[in-house]
């Protein structure tokens, strides 16, 4: 394998996985600002019985995100340190950001998680307030970066050595502010329905009681504020990519041709051969209007690059679609929710069962939207790492092992996934009282 | 200010967030040695104090090396893509140490005790915080080495022979050896605020030895430093002579406070002199970030950026630090303090509460306007 296949690999499997934690990290604190707050002010042990349990996991998963994201900032130059050596004096600063927010989560999720048995209940509860903050804060500083690679602005370069630069501007470059707010919307939403999806799943397992329906609500709950909301950001987000990034707009519709009043196309596979699209279905002019507002519009087709320019169009326009009809799907799903709420009281047991099997599986889909929208923003912008200035391939390490290094790192996500994962379900048979936790003691000699 | 008065404000930040790493992640790295080395009857007593001293500081402590990280790449993007070029294979090492490192004492922490997998994760973790800190050593080792040279943009080393000279290995014996001091004496504090005699004598001897052993390992990096790195050795004799005379003389003086029974003046003059050996290497160097090639003037981003990055340091620090200062005092002060009502014992106040009422009147259990729990309906 060489070093540029490699080092995408690597690159994408270490983000995939990142991905994942990182939304958690930043949502779970909403969901436990939330429970401990209900808890505290109405004196009510089953909201801090969710609170604690969520604890617990937001513990294991803020281990995997923290050691993903060291890996991550190691990952940038080592794979990368001709991007690295360009590009980090313009966007070093939002990951400089990043940091101190990091250092603040960490700090805080010290105190939130050991501070248990060491401080007073309203401290204790005061505590998620920063955690709220600096998880959207550093998902915030993060993903400015990776809009700057889609629209990169604050800099003037000469022969390849940046000479001047303006920070903010880099900071606030014309994709920061719809990729941010997508993104931090995306992280509450995944949060939500995957909690969502733990408690839909307990109550068809029978376990009907209010712990159980109270952590679903409170998913549900979230879920539900957000998806709405996501959706006119998302289709903020796709005017926005139809101005300032065409190319990538023409491969998440897969349109070949530059078009005036164009269709949009939803599903099918593209041809690369012969610039169509198989299995779709044609609606006129919609793609248009979407894009510019106006039915009419032109809109800019593959054909206005070269061929050598195009990102990935099968993938970037399948990865766009899936996104979209998630995101659709998770707006549908609560509304249901919702409703057998009202018709059915909210004390009561939760409607339908295939209610609640739609629940758990917009679990695992949500998170599959997440990638998938991150697949458009990567993918569509390929062949590009700075869209229009640097090309992949000038950006990648020429250091030996690069190969070698991936097997590595997709081994040891492996161990990490599968031990999280068996760590959660050990959480979750735990009882479900609130417990004095003896846990962060661990005496693992004592067995021998 | 000029660039170079900015570049070298932000390699003194760069300095400080060093530092700020070894001294705190340092002895999280000694404790996982210690750890390691834990044998006979008390191992288990000891394995629990290291635990609960790592426990709440570790994440926070980890993120002192992002921060040298992403400061580096802001304010040197070349330093950074030269190291990482160059030494991308302890580099990498050292990262997956530093992952098992974290991961391992996390998953143990979740899995509590009495579990076979807590015990496996116990040694990944042990083993991880001894290999790292010597990796991280090596690198630190080749890059005042000078065996990496930059030209324009292109970077030339040999990606082997830079990181396993003789003094490189001393360096990463060294860069051990100082973890497991920095923890051992960091403990030995802490079982006296403890109050707990027991691991007063586990830890104490240990870092007494510890540190006479280090103190030998540095004396040979010195030694092999003067015949095969004649820059830094021209360094640590010349420009940085006072820090480097000043890092013997106060781990005589941590050695001394050590038999004093003054643990806690130990524990600050041992960061103390973590912080000047960590100073005389910078010195020793300057003006080079990556000797032979790289210095704080060619290397430096526009004046713009420095200087937004001292900026927002600064600013950062402001929130940072007391927060910082916060979680020590909770976790760090002798018990004595806490509060009389914590959150745990006020859901478990509630709980006994609430399961009196079940058992006394399940009738006049309203759905949401009593405090939740076991419904008398749940139980269809």
């Amino acid at each position: 394998m060489d070093n540029l296949t490699a080092a995408r690999t690597s690159m994408g499997v270490s983000l995939a996985f990142h991905i994942i934690f990182a939304a958690l990290g930043v949502g779970l604190p909403v969901l436990l600002m939330v429970a401990e707050g209900l808890g505290l002010r109405n004196r009510d042990a089953t909201w801090y019985a969710l609170a604690r349990r969520w604890s617990k996991a937001f513990g294991v998963l803020f281990v995997v995100g923290a050691v993903s994201g060291t890996t991550l900032s190691f990952e940038f130059g080592l794979l990368w340190p001709r991007f690295m050596g360009f590009a980090s004096a313009v966007i070093g600063l939002p990951f400089a950001l990043e940091g101190f927010a990091f250092f603040l989560e960490a700090i805080f999720l010290g105190l939130y998680l050991y501070g248990w048995e060491r401080l007073s209940p309203r401290a204790h509860w005061l505590c998620t307030i920063p955690l709220v903050v600096a998880g959207a804060a550093s998902a915030w500083f993060v993903v400015t970066a990776n809009a700057w690679m889609n629209t990169p602005a604050g800099f003037t370069s000469v022969n390849g050595k940046v000479i001047s630069v303006d920070p903010i501007a880099a900071i606030l470059n014309p994709s920061t502010p719809t990729e941010t707010i997508h993104t931090l919307l995306a992280c509450y939403q995944v949060t939500g329905f995957a909690v969502a999806a733990v408690y839909a799943f307990a109550l068809l397992r029978g376990r009907n009681d209010t712990y159980h329906r109270r952590g679903l609500a409170l998913g549900v709950l979230l879920g539900s504020v957000i998806a709405p909301i996501q959706g006119v950001i998302g289709d903020a987000s796709a005017r926005h990519v139809a101005q300032y990034e065409p190319t990538k707009l023409a491969a998440m519709e897969a349109l070949f041709h530059t078009t005036t009043g164009a269709a949009e196309r939803p599903f099918g596979i593209p041809d690369l051969t012969t610039g169509q699209v198989h299995f779709t279905i044609e609606i006129p002019k919609l793609l248009s209007w979407l894009a510019f507002g106006d039915p009419n519009a032109t809109v800019q087709g593959l054909d206005a690059v070269p061929r050598q320019y195009w990102p990935d169009v099968i993938t970037t326009h399948l990865a766009f679609d899936t996104m979209v009809g998630l995101g659709i799907l998770m707006i549908l799903v609560p509304i249901w929710y919702w409703i057998a709420w009202y018709r059915r009281g909210k004390a009561t047991p939760v409607a339908s069962t295939w209610l609640l099997r739609a629940l758990v599986a917009l679990g695992p889909l949500s998170f599959l939207a997440l990638e998938a929208g991150w697949i458009v923003t990567e993918r569509g912008r390929q062949p590009w790492i700075i869209h229009n200035v640097m090309l992949v391939k000038d950006g990648v390490t020429p250091a030996p092992g690069v190969g070698l290094s991936l097997l590595l790192f997709v081994g040891i996500y492996v161990a990490l996934a599968v031990t999280t994962v068996l760590l959660l379900r050990r959480i979750g048979r735990q009882p479900k009282a609130f417990t004095a936790d003896e846990d962060h003691a661990p005496l693992p000699a004592e067995v021998g | 200010m000029s660039t170079l008065t900015l570049a070298t404000i932000c390699a003194a930040l760069i300095w400080f967030a060093l530092t700020a790493y070894a001294v705190l992640g340092g002895a999280d790295f000694g404790g996982g040695i210690w750890d390691l080395l834990a044998r006979g009857p008390r191992a288990a007593k000891e394995r629990a104090a290291i635990a609960s001293a790592l426990g709440p500081v570790w994440e926070a402590n980890n993120v002192w090396l992002i921060f040298v990280i992403v400061l580096t790449w802001t304010t040197f993007p070349i330093v950074y893509a030269a190291i990482s070029t160059a030494l991308f294979i302890p580099l990498t090492l050292a990262l997956v140490g530093i992952i098992f490192r974290g991961a391992a004492f996390g998953f143990r922490s979740a899995y509590g005790r009495r579990i076979g997998a807590a015990q496996a994760w116990g040694y990944v973790f042990s083993v991880a915080s001894v290999i790292t800190p010597f990796v991280l050593g090596m690198i630190a080792g080749a890059i005042a080495g000078g065996a990496i040279h930059v030209h324009g943009q292109e970077v030339v080393a040999n990606y082997w022979t830079t990181w396993t000279t003789p003094f490189a290995f001393a360096c990463g014996a060294f860069a051990l050896g100082l973890c497991s001091v920095l923890a051992a004496t960091y403990l030995t504090a802490e079982a006296q605020t403890n109050g707990d005699h027991q691991m007063l004598d586990v830890f104490l001897p240990r870092a007494i030895l510890a540190g006479a052993v280090t103190a030998a390992i540095g004396a040979i990096a010195a030694l092999l430093a003067r015949w095969e790195e004649p820059l830094v050795w021209q360094g640590l004799v010349g420009k940085a002579l006072s820090l480097s005379l000043g890092a013997v003389l106060v781990g005589l003086a941590t050695a001394g406070a050590l038999i004093l029974g003054r643990y806690r003046l130990a524990r600050m003059l041992v960061a103390a002199e973590t912080a000047l050996i960590i100073g005389a290497w910078g010195v020793a160097q300057y003006p080079y970030l990556v000797v032979p090639d790289l210095t704080l003037q060619n290397a430096a981003s526009p004046a713009s950026t420095l200087t937004l990055a001292i900026i927002c340091s600064l600013l950062g620090m402001l929130i940072l630090l007391p927060s910082l200062w916060y979680l020590f005092v909770i976790f760090k002060i002798p018990t004595g303090s806490r509060p009389t009502e914590t959150a745990a014992s006020f859901a478990l106040s509630l709980q006994e509460q609430e399961e009196e009422q079940c058992t006394t009147t399940p009738e006049d259990a309203g759905a949401e306007s009593r405090p939740g729990g076991q419904l008398p309906n749940e139980a269809e």
